[in-house]
């Protein structure tokens, strides 16, 4: 099972880490973000926050995915089944220059 | 002082004090005991008059320290903090029992969802700007105190 869940994780590109997390713990973990408990704790808490937003009251949460973005990387974080994804990816984005 | 005292037609006339005092019927005395006094002596009508002046105010004032300390009696108050205690135990297991709210589920793709492409840089450049802006309006707001909060009672 574990497998299916990280298989597509794995195949992300620019990814360098990936959290697998249940509300009893974390599932899987693998790249920067292996045995990572600590930052696991802290997306479980910024997701479930999040999820609390509501917009007048509507029963659907109001994001698909939620990005934390540092200068170098990003965490990108979505709930399926009652899982919690997570993977960091090297983020590359930098001012358009003009020319 | 000496004693005045007449037989024939004064006794039939009503008692009156020297200065006339319109409230004087509506105030239970516990002081001087007017009608056994029947010598009309300034100094008793004085007393009196004084008495009634204080009279007044101490039944329309209204000691708001004396109501504040009609507490409970002992028992009864240990009586009271147990049931509360009692109360907020039950209401407190139930509530720890209650399940925790289980996570939406935001996306049937996880995998697509999170290989898609990245939040770009103007985006993140806007929220940013958005968000500055948003904490100078908050770090504006400020109490505009008009009056006093606290005043003291003018008793004329």
């Amino acid at each position: 099972m574990t497998t299916a869940l990280t298989q597509g994780l794995e195949r992300i590109p620019d990814q360098i880490g990936y959290l697998v997390i249940s509300e009893e713990g974390v599932l899987a973990s693998a790249g920067e973000l292996e045995n990572d408990e600590h930052t696991a704790g802290v997306i479980m808490q910024m997701v479930r926050t999040a999820c609390r937003f509501r917009l007048h009251g509507a029963a659907e949460p109001l994001f698909k995915r939620m990005s934390v973005m540092f200068e170098d990387y990003v965490y990108a974080v979505t709930i399926s089944g009652q899982k919690v994804f997570v993977v960091k990816r090297q983020n590359n984005q930098r001012e358009p220059v003009i020319v | 002082m000496g004693c005045c005292f007449s037989a024939g037609s004064n006794q039939d006339d009503p008692k009156k004090l020297l200065i006339p005092d319109p409230n004087l019927n509506k105030i239970p005395t516990n002081g001087s005991d007017r009608n056994a006094d029947s010598l009309p002596s300034n100094r008793t009508d004085e007393q009196a008059l004084l008495t009634t002046i204080l009279q007044r105010p101490a039944l329309n004032i209204i000691d708001v320290s004396a109501v504040i300390s009609q507490g409970l009696e002992q028992h009864e108050y240990m009586d009271r903090a147990r049931q509360y205690s009692t109360k907020l135990d039950v209401l407190s297991r139930t509530l720890s029992q209650k399940k925790p709210v289980p996570l939406p589920s935001l996306s049937s793709q996880p995998h697509q969802v999170l290989a898609a492409d990245l939040v770009s840089y103007a985006d993140v450049q806007q929220v940013s700007k958005i968000a500055a802006y948003a904490y100078s309006a908050i770090s504006q707001i400020k109490v505009d105190a008009k009056e006093e909060l606290v005043v003291q009672f003018a008793i004329p």
